[in-house]
Parts: structure tokens; C-alpha cells; sequence
């Protein structure tokens, strides 16, 4: 899976867990600071990249992830 | 330009009184911290604007929410920060940018997890640094002024306490929220309340400034976990209690004993660090109280009443067991029971009945009503003998209970004297107790708490009315010749210096030192001696034998020629056959002492307080009965007057049992020199010289055995 891909699933995700358009997702737009997702969002969060790219994601790393750049790297890490 | 000291000052101004604030990391989820306290703010009745900032929301309680604030267009005095820590530095960066210079950080996740959360909390402090900004915590509950001009509760407490005089500032925040709990049921209320968690930026020592010029705050209160600059806070507590007689009492927990354990001298193993909290404490004139209840029992005494002028008390009770636990109590504590005038006694006698007991502590009798205990409190507190009354009532079939704390409650205003109560029981005298309790008449459970109380605002008084007019007196030391010997030793990798050596410090400080020499034969030894002048003591001075005693390395009274011989090579041998090993640098030769007191006298260093010295009775007394004192350096005459005579067996020094009396003045002289010498010389761990040798009155002491850990 090409990086470009990645980012649009990642989008695709954040945008279903905290209810804002994919379009409206800046690459480095922080998930508690710019979009406001509280403790349970951020778990909703990795369960759903886990599911969506099929990977398992250390809990605790995974929690350090606060953007969609992160996440894109993270997952591209994981998948390799 | 404004001092660091200035700036922050200024900015405490805003935390407790902005005119607009902003809760950065808002939320409308209940039952969350942040959602707790922006209701908190808007339900206390804020006289400010609230902004809530929050990135998905756009209103709270009716209220405009701003995804940045920097989007907010009006001023912000305030920020409260309730994001998770791993974004709060970008909420602080924009409350910098945003212009904001005060800020609460109430979120955890910093230094109390180590980790990445010490990094975190850096990462804050430079942030406020770079911005000129101001933060109290993080990891905290919050902050509550109860002033009507601003009347803030930006914490997550359960309740806004009442309107009071009392500060209570906490370094834990699940306390406050059980003090807040405690002093409502007693209606105790409050003038500010703060936790201020890691201290981070502002620290007890800024707070207790703020609260200096604070006037709504008459006492202060101060829950402890870790103090972090002792000297500092010493001196803010003496600066606040001498210039506005504002009382300060702490809780400081955690007593450990972890600096006891790593030392290597007398001093170093009896100096924990609880006990030099409490000498500092002392010195500095802060109560130290065990728990919250002896905390709020003593903070009542000193907020609703008038300091006593003197100790002498009256005792009015309606039981006899009672005023004589009571009496007990007060004796110990340091009381004393007054002498009621004679115009007193006979008015109890005409007024009271014949079965009532009219002297000091006065029974009205079980079946008292409240005319009985009208005349028994007035009389006493008109009595020129009394400076306080204590009040007890337990509850009798007859005692019309809310009468008579209604009546004690008025006599107690017509008098500028304190007045104490103790309705004794639960149930039956609650209702009493509601009444003192909301007239601010000091209530207690107990009868010792209230004497406890009253002993404590005593010498609270007796603090503030000492003038100290002492004439400092000159003395001389020679600490360039000091530190050169010190330098020279750490230069050379050495961690000690033998009794040889520190005498030679010693003797820089003026400190009395005996004429000495160092022998590395029996002639020389000899020559020493005859020199000095019998007798001597010969000892073994070996860096591998630090108990001379205990490898018969010492012989004492040594009178002739023929006995320095024999001694010097006593001690060669006994040496040679207990430690083969050990490297002798030669035999030191010191003039005998005369017989007298040994007594101890020491240095060490506290990582929060700094150079502390330490005195008590010598040899084995030291170990065993521990009758040892410490203060924190340096100390004028008097204040080593007091140390020596706050020891308990101070009376072996001041002719007991017809012994003579020993000469306390040299002693005194010798703990300011070593104060300085501690002050002067900070390359000096720990310093032991025991024992001093005390002699008769006007004959001084000497150093008899000293040495010196870098």
C-alpha cells in the first residue's frame, strides 16, 4: 500500500470516529488539540486503524500517535 | 524593569482575581474535570467573563465556546488548562501568543510519572519563561477565592467554602477536597484556597508572599509533601509573621529518615529530616501541626480570638472530672491556672452557689443554667488575673445547653481576652456546638486540643512581642586559611580529615582547641609532651582507624617522662597486633582536659535547608537518650542560648543534684563559631566534635576529639 493510499484510509477513519469531513483534515492537525477527541475517541481511534489496515498496534505507542502524520507513518511502519 | 519576583507577584493577582477567563480544553461531558470546573466557575457566581475554549464544541452551559484561544478577541487575565499533557504545552504556547500571563494547569501526566512527563513539564516552564507567564501546578485541584469581588472556584472541589480568614494552600489535591469537607461542617470558611500540585512555577514560598499583602487572609495554612527550598520558605515565614503577625501553620509530611541512613557521623545519623523540619520550622516561628484536625483546632484558636497577653488561665466547667483534665492538660502544655483577684472571689462566693467550687478551675455545679455560667465567664475575664478562659459544659438532664453557648458567645465579644469551649459529648450538645461554631467561638471535642490551642497561640504571642535588641558581637575567623586546608584535601581526592586536621579548622574559627603536636617517634613524642606540659593524652592518628578507643589506640593522663615511653609504645604495639594493616601517620600528643561535662557538637548538610548544627549531651548519651537539638545555620548568640537550653537534660549543665554549674557561655560561643564555620566553609559535610568538654562556670570547654567528612 502506497503512502497516498494510507493517508486517504487514515482520513477516511478519523473522519467516522470524531464525525468531521475527511476534507476538512489538515496532514498535521492534532487529534485532542485541533479536533477535540476526548480519552474514549483516541482508543476508537486505534481500534479502528487496527481494523481498517488490519495491523495490531502496541496500545501504549499507539496512544503517542496525535495526528494524522503520525498515524500515516505508524501504520506504513506496522504494514512493513 | 520588574524583578522575577515582582512579575510573578503581579500574576498571582490575576489567578486570584481576573477579570476574564478562559478553560482551555472544555468539554460538555459530565462528570469530566473540565466540565466540573466550568460549571463550578459559572455556578459560584464569577464577577468576571468566562470563555470556554474547546476544539469540537460550540457552546457550554449556554455559554460561546472558541475553538483556539487565540481566536478570542478580548482580553484573557486567566487560563485554565484541563487538556491532557500531551497537548498542554500548545495550549500554553497559544495563551503566550494570546497575551495571557497567568494560567492554572490543572492536568497531571508530568514529573509525578516521571518519564516522559518530566520532559513534559519542561517543556511548560520554558514555554512560561518565554512568554513572561505564570502557572500554578500542574497536577492540581484548582484554585477558590471566596472574595465577593471575585468569588472564583476554578477547581474541581465539590463545594465553594465559605467566606473566612483562613488561606489554605495544599501540595495535594484529594486533601483539599477533604479539608473543603471537614471545614464545612465545622463552618470554617476561607479567604483563598489553592493547590498548587508540582509546583512547577509558583511554589509555597510565592503564594505565602501573595498572602502577605492579602487582606483577607489572617492565617495561613500549608499542607507539605516535599520542600524544596527550606531557606527560602524560612524566610518568607519569618518576613510574613514579623510584619504583619499573620500566623503561618504547616502539615509537612513524608517523614523519612533515607539522609539518616547514608551519614557517616553522630550528627549525620541523629539529624533526619524531621527532625531539622522541626528546628526549622521553630526558628522560623511555623507551627508545625500533625494532622488537619490539630491544624484546624489550632487555626480557629488564632483566627476567632485575640492572642493571650500572658498564660494564665481560668477554667469554667459545670463537671469536676473534667476541669481536672482540663488542668492536667494545661499544667503540661505549658499553662498556668490564674489567681483569681480577691473582688473575684467574692463575687463567686455571693453569686454561686455554696456546693460550687469558686477557686481556679471554678464548677458552677452540674445543674448550672446559663445565668450561672454568665457570672462565672464575665467575672473571670474581667479579672486582671486571667489573660484566658476555657469554658466546659457537659450535658446534664437541666443544662439548657443552646442558652448557654448563646450566653458565651456574647460575654466572649465584651472582652478582648480569648475564650475556649468544650461541650463535651456528641448527640446532645451538637446543637450547642452549632452555635459557638457559627458565632467563630473555638469549639473542641476534647478538653487537651483546647489547652493544646491556647499553649500554641501563647507562644505565638510571646513571638511577636520579643524584641530582639541583642548587641551582635564581633568575632574573627580566618576563613581564607580554613578553606585553603578544606581545598587542598577535596584537590587531593580526600573524603576525611583526622582529629589533627579538623583541629587545625577548628582553630581557625577560634573554636577552643587544645596544645597539641603530631609525634612520629617516641623522642618527639616526649619532646611534645614536656613542651605542652603534663598531663597528656597520646592517641593513634591512622586513616584506617577511625574508633581509637576500641584498638587501644589512646592513653590518657599521662604524667611524666617514663609514662609518655611506656604510652607511646603501648599504643604502637596494641595497633600493630588488633589492625596490622593499617598505615600510622604518627602519634598526636594533646594536653589532658580536666574533668567535665561532655557534651556534642556537629555539622551537617539537609539537601532543602542547607548547613544545620546540632547539640547535645556526648559519649554514649548520644546514642542511647538521643537529647540532641538542631537549627539551621548560622545562629546569633541568643538563638544558641535557647538551643542549648532547649535540651532536656539541660539541668546536668545547670547544677543538678549538687553538681556544679558548667560554663553554658562557652558552649553558647562555640555553636555561633561553628555556625559560621558551616556558613563559611560549605566544602564541609559533616563535622563532629565530640566531645566538647565542658568545665566549671568561667573555666570554659575544650575540644576533646573532632573530625570533619567532605
Amino acid at each position: 500500500m502506497v503512502t497516498d493510499e494510507i493517508q486517504t484510509k487514515v482520513k477516511q477513519v478519523i473522519s467516522n470516529v470524531l464525525k468531521i469531513s475527511a476534507d476538512e483534515l489538515s496532514n498535521d492537525a492534532n487529534f485532542i488539540f485541533d479536533l477535540g477527541a476526548d480519552s474514549m475517541q483516541s482508543l476508537e481511534l486505534v481500534a479502528a486503524f487496527e481494523e481498517e489496515f488490519d495491523i495490531e498496534m502496541d496500545q501504549e505507542k499507539a496512544l503517542e500517535i496525535q495526528s494524522v502524520a503520525d498515524a500515516v507513518v505508524f501504520i506504513e511502519n506496522c504494514l512493513n | 524593569m520588574s524583578s522575577e519576583f515582582e512579575i510573578k507577584q503581579e500574576n498571582l493577582k490575576k489567578i486570584f482575581y481576573p477579570e476574564s477567563l478562559a478553560i482551555v480544553g472544555a468539554t460538555k461531558i459530565t462528570g469530566t474535570v473540565p466540565n466540573d470546573i466550568i460549571t463550578n466557575i459559572l455556578r459560584t457566581n464569577f464577577q468576571g467573563v468566562v470563555f470556554p475554549v474547546s476544539p469540537k464544541e460550540r457552546f457550554i452551559n449556554a455559554v460561546k465556546c472558541y475553538k483556539y484561544i487565540i481566536d478570542i478577541e478580548d482580553q484573557i487575565d486567566l487560563a485554565i488548562l484541563v487538556f491532557p499533557s500531551s497537548v498542554c504545552h500548545m495550549a500554553l504556547e497559544q495563551c503566550g501568543q494570546k497575551g495571557i500571563k497567568s494560567a492554572i494547569i490543572i492536568s497531571a501526566g508530568f514529573k509525578e510519572v516521571g518519564g516522559n512527563g518530566i520532559e513534559r513539564e519542561k517543556q511548560i516552564i520554558s514555554i512560561a519563561h518565554k512568554y513572561g507567564m505564570s502557572f500554578i501546578g500542574p497536577n492540581c485541584l484548582g484554585v477558590i477565592n471566596t472574595d465577593p469581588t471575585s468569588l472564583l472556584n476554578a477547581s474541581f472541589a465539590r463545594k465553594m467554602p465559605e467566606e473566612g480568614s483562613i488561606a489554605f494552600l495544599s501540595q495535594s489535591g484529594a486533601l483539599c477536597t477533604a479539608v473543603l469537607d471537614y471545614a464545612q461542617a465545622k463552618q470554617i470558611g476561607f479567604s483563598k484556597f489553592v493547590s498548587f500540585g508540582n509546583k512547577a512555577d509558583i511554589s509555597e514560598i510565592d503564594l505565602l508572599y501573595y498572602l502577605k499583602n492579602d487582606p483577607k487572609t489572617k492565617v495561613i495554612l500549608l499542607y507539605l509533601e516535599e520542600i524544596s527550598d527550606g531557606r527560602e520558605l524560612m524566610k518568607a515565614a519569618r518576613e510574613i509573621i514579623r510584619d504583619t503577625g499573620k500566623p503561618i501553620l504547616a502539615i509537612k509530611s513524608g517523614r523519612t529518615s533515607e539522609g539518616a541512613s547514608a551519614a557517616a557521623s553522630h550528627t549525620g545519623s541523629l539529624a533526619g529530616s524531621d527532625e531539622i523540619i522541626n528546628a526549622a520550622f521553630e526558628q522560623a516561628g511555623i507551627i508545625r501541626c500533625n494532622d488537619i484536625e490539630d491544624m484546624f483546632n489550632t487555626a480557629i484558636a488564632l483566627t476567632y480570638q485575640p492572642l493571650p497577653k500572658d498564660n494564665r488561665i481560668a477554667i469554667i466547667t459545670n463537671a469536676g472530672g473534667p476541669g481536672v483534665l482540663t488542668t492536667d492538660a494545661a499544667i503540661n502544655d505549658g499553662l498556668k491556672l490564674a489567681q483569681f483577684s480577691e473582688k473575684t472571689t467574692e463575687i463567686y462566693k455571693k453569686s454561686l452557689p455554696t456546693t460550687a467550687n469558686i477557686k481556679n478551675p471554678v464548677d458552677v455545679i452540674g445543674d448550672a443554667r446559663a445565668d450561672r455560667y454568665h457570672v462565672a465567664i464575665s467575672q473571670a475575664l474581667k479579672d486582671e488575673n486571667v489573660d484566658a478562659a476555657f469554658v466546659i459544659l457537659t450535658p446534664q438532664s437541666m443544662t439548657d445547653i443552646d442558652t448557654i453557648a448563646t450566653e458565651i458567645c456574647q460575654v466572649a465579644g465584651h472582652y478582648d481576652k480569648p475564650v475556649y469551649t468544650s461541650f463535651m459529648g456528641e448527640a446532645d450538645v451538637a446543637s450547642g456546638i452549632k452555635i459557638l461554631q457559627k458565632a467563630k467561638i473555638p469549639h473542641y471535642l476534647l478538653p487537651e486540643s483546647m489547652s493544646k490551642s491556647l499553649a500554641r497561640a501563647f507562644r505565638f504571642s510571646q513571638r511577636l512581642n520579643f524584641k530582639n535588641e541583642e548587641v551582635i558581637k564581633e568575632r574573627k575567623f580566618e576563613t581564607n586559611k580554613a578553606n585553603k586546608i578544606l581545598n587542598e584535601a577535596i584537590r587531593n581526592k580526600r573524603n576525611y580529615l583526622p582529629e589533627e586536621e579538623a583541629i587545625e579548622i577548628l582553630k581557625c574559627y577560634g573554636l577552643p582547641v587544645l596544645d597539641n603536636g603530631l609525634a612520629k617517634s617516641e623522642n618527639e613524642a616526649i619532646s611534645i609532651a614536656e613542651n605542652i606540659g603534663y598531663p597528656v593524652v597520646m592517641k593513634i592518628i591512622s586513616d584506617d582507624i577511625v574508633h581509637k578507643f576500641d584498638v587501644g589506640g589512646v592513653v590518657i593522663n599521662i604524667k611524666n617522662k617514663t609514662e609518655s615511653k611506656s604510652a607511646y609504645n603501648s599504643i604502637i604495639t596494641n595497633v600493630k597486633n588488633k589492625i596490622p594493616e593499617a598505615k600510622v601517620k604518627g602519634i598526636f600528643v594533646t594536653k589532658m582536659i580536666p574533668k567535665g561535662e561532655e557534651v556534642i557538637l556537629g555539622i551537617k548538610r539537609d539537601p532543602a535547608f542547607g548547613a544545620v548544627v546540632m547539640f547535645g549531651f556526648g559519649g554514649i548519651f548520644v546514642e542511647i537518650f538521643k537529647d540532641v537539638n538542631f537549627r539551621v545555620a548560622p545562629l546569633n548568640d541568643s538563638e544558641a542560648l535557647k538551643m542549648i537550653y532547649d535540651i532536656k537534660s539541660i539541668k546536668i549543665l545547670t547544677g543538678a543534684r549538687g553538681r556544679s554549674v558548667k560554663d553554658i557561655g562557652s558552649i553558647q560561643d562555640s555553636i555561633v563559631r561553628i555556625t559560621q564555620l558551616a556558613v563559611d566553609c560549605p566544602q564541609i559535610k559533616e563535622l563532629d566534635i565530640n566531645p566538647l568538654i565542658v568545665l566549671e562556670e568561667k573555666k570554659g570547654c575544650y575540644v576533646a576529639d573532632a573530625k570533619i567528612m567532605l
